[in-house]
């Protein structure tokens, strides 16, 4: 190989940079800015997805609702018996669940039903359902939701309002904390009945209905057979979620960068401006070094090694400061692009993600940005004659 | 359309080589015509300045070519994620009309530009630039190629439907497929090793001989034989599963990333295989070749002999 990196001409780039001092902080500030955007950005929606893809795998395989009129209905409890008559289906539980809106504070709680003795659908409920008083009206809630009633005064029981505009007197006996905050942050769970005394739906209907396929492989058949006995019903599969969710967030750094393109063509103007500028000192400078002999090649090979150094310092300075940024100090304001206006907002920390394909994604639209805007001017320098400059 | 972070990175630095590389285009194209090495005039002075700023560019744009390339291939990976039917980047590939002639032209493009840039460092080591002009020259039409790829690239992320079913790699590489792939099933696996074993043989035997034109037509002929052996046989034993014959698969984190490996030897190998004919005094082109060739050989025949050492037979 005859590319060898001459050490001598990296020595001098170094010092080259150190001589320029302002000029060379000035642009690793920018460039760092800019790494560190990006990459913040990148990290957020990574650890998102990662929680993200934890609450999907405590999902069910298969949910079924009924679609009356292009809207979700309440779904027949009976239908279960037929679902489970399909080959391959180890487990059917109809759900009662729904969004009580709480007024005083403005939010939407997710009130869950579970049922003592039926197969939790849910991982994190099994635990729920054995500390949960069946007995008697309680329930348990999430950390969120705890915050929230205590605000309003309610230490130790919650009155809910019954669509007839009676009060429905439920004790809170104790909070819980899910694997992932995104899932249990606003959820309430308590028994069914009392769920459907508070939302008024009878006892034959359910919200929707989970399914639990013993083969995941089989999902999919499983999934159309429902669909062609039932076609009033959605049935909607593990993976559909997980391809909307990852379309979701896909579109949302997306146009992100979109709109950070801008700002790279900006960058781009800057540093080509910056670079382009030589002072007199500088053309003096590479005057005497092509005198003393060296080549046009060298010295666009010491603009390049200049150029490596100061761009990979400023990407290791970018990512390195985002990292703190995201995982230490939990990235505030720019996190809450991600989370949506809701009042109780899901205050989840942003667990450690290691992706390499990020780090080569910001590594891509950077660096060689860097480089592509100081081609021409480190051309033009070292292009120039060198009995014109020294004169 | 596809939004993904990925698709706008690798489409926003498509932007800057067409950009560069018409800049390159324009001057390469003045120096080929003019390019006059004994002339002492200014347009010549001019002309060798100019040089420089164009080999500058082209080095850019293959230095960031070569690691942006793996990166296209780990971006069709995840693609793959949120594509009905795809798996792997075999199906993202499968799911334009171009994709898999773009993935053909980025491999002839990744070996043209390697070329171009042996050529370079051999052009400029020698005082008196003999091949300049031949290598701007072989620019002009590199450059077509290289425009080609990038629109073949739009085209490819603008086609892709998300709600379409593709196919899934274990069904494009399959003998009873009825692609063009299938006829390929029909070639005898003993056969097929014979002839690539021999081959290698051959390339080793070469290196000693040193007969410059042969070592690099067995090398040339190399690149298919290993690429389709790679697929019948060799790929079933990285999966240790009989039915499994995708090329891509293999690149995934499952497998250790070990797709990349294999794909950098053999281009390695294969390259300065061929380069040895076009450059002369390329004595360690010579040695470079056979040890990435034998890499791959010996990569591929310790899978086989470990799937043999743990389960006494063969797939």
């Amino acid at each position: 190989m005859q590319n060898k990196i001459n050490f001598y001409i990296v020595e001098y780039a170094i010092n080259s940079l150190l001589r320029q001092k302002y000029k060379t902080i000035f642009i690793s500030i920018v460039f760092s800015m800019l790494v560190f955007l990006l990459s913040s950005l990148f990290f957020i929606t990574n650890s998102i997805k990662y929680e993200l893809k934890q609450t999907l795998e405590a999902l069910p395989d298969i949910t079924v609702q009924k679609i009356k009129g292009g809207r979700h209905y309440d779904i027949d409890v009976s239908t279960i018996d037929e679902i489970l008559d399909i080959h391959g289906v180890s487990g059917a539980v109809a759900r009662v669940w729904g969004y009580y809106y709480f007024e005083n504070a403005g939010v939407n709680f997710s009130l869950v039903g579970i049922d003592e003795y039926e197969e939790q659908y849910k991982k994190s409920f099994v635990d729920v359902a054995a500390n949960l008083d069946f007995t008697k009206p309680s329930m348990i809630v999430g950390e969120g939701v705890k915050i929230v009633m205590d605000k309003n005064y309610y230490k130790d029981y919650f009155n809910f309002i019954k669509p007839d505009g009676t009060l429905k007197r439920v004790d809170i006996a104790a909070t819980f904390k899910a694997q992932s905050e995104l899932e249990s942050n606003d959820v309430i769970v308590m028994s069914k009945e009392n769920v459907r005394e508070i939302f008024d739906i009878s006892a034959q209907k359910a919200t929707d209905i989970v399914v639990r396929v013993a083969n995941f492989n089989e999902v999919a058949t499983v999934a159309s057979k429902i669909k062609l006995l039932y076609p009033d019903t959605r049935v909607i599969t593990k993976d559909d979620l997980k391809i909307s969710y990852q379309n979701i967030f896909d579109y949302k750094s997306g146009i992100f960068l979109a709109l950070f393109s801008v700002s790279l063509f900006t960058f781009f103007i800057i540093i080509y401006d910056r670079v382009s500028g030589l002072s007199s000192e500088q053309k003096r400078e590479i005057g005497i070094l092509k005198a003393v002999g060296w080549r046009v090649d060298d010295v666009l090979k010491e603009k390049f090694y200049e150029g490596f150094i100061v761009s990979i310092f400023s990407y290791l300075v970018g990512i390195t400061l985002s990292f703190a940024f995201v995982y230490i100090f939990k990235a505030p304001l720019l996190q809450n692009i991600f989370l949506g206006y809701s009042q109780l907002k899901t205050s989840f920390n942003l667990p450690f993600v290691f992706d390499m394909q990020t780090l080569a994604l910001i590594f891509f639209l950077s660096v060689p940005i860097y480089i592509a805007a100081i081609i021409i001017p480190s051309w033009r320098s070292a292009t120039l004659e060198a009995d014109e400059v020294i004169r | 359309m596809l939004l993904t972070p990925e698709v706008l990175t690798i489409l926003i630095l498509n932007i800057i080589f067409a950009i560069f590389a018409v800049v390159a285009f324009v001057l390469s194209l003045r120096i080929f015509l003019k390019w006059d090495a004994n002339s002492t005039s200014i347009t010549q002075y001019e002309l060798e300045k100019q040089s420089y700023l164009a080999a500058t560019i082209i080095k850019y744009i293959f230095t960031i070519k070569v690691p942006l390339f793996i990166f296209f291939i780990f971006a069709l990976d995840k693609i793959s994620n949120v594509i009905t039917g795809a798996m792997c980047a075999a199906g993202v590939v499968d799911a334009t009309q171009s994709g898999m002639y773009l993935i053909v032209l980025k491999i002839i493009n990744l070996y043209l530009f390697a070329y171009w840039l042996r050529i370079h460092t051999t052009d400029i080591s020698d005082k008196n630039q003999p091949y300049t002009r031949y290598k701007f020259g072989l620019f002009l039409g590199l450059f077509f190629l290289l425009m080609l790829e990038l629109a073949l690239d739009f085209s490819m992320f603008k086609d892709i439907e998300i709600d379409k079913m593709v196919s899934c790699c274990g069904s494009i590489y399959s003998s009873s497929s009825t692609s063009a792939l299938s006829t390929l099933f029909k070639i005898d696996n003993s056969l097929l090793l014979m002839v690539f074993y021999t081959n290698y043989f051959l390339i080793v035997l070469l290196f000693f001989l040193k007969k410059r034109y042969l070592f690099s037509a067995l090398n040339a002929l190399f690149i298919p034989l290993s690429l389709v052996s790679l697929i019948l046989f060799f790929g079933t034993y990285i999966y240790e599963l009989p039915s499994h014959h995708c090329p891509f698969c293999f690149l995934q984190s499952d497998y250790y990333y070990v797709g990349y490996f294999l794909y950098f030897f053999l281009f390695m190998g294969t390259f300065y295989g061929l380069v040895v004919s076009f450059v002369k005094d390329s004595d360690s082109s010579y040695k470079i070749s056979l040890l990435f060739n034998s890499l791959y050989v010996i990569l591929l025949t310790l899978y086989i002999l470990n799937y043999y050492i743990k389960n006494g037979v063969f797939l």
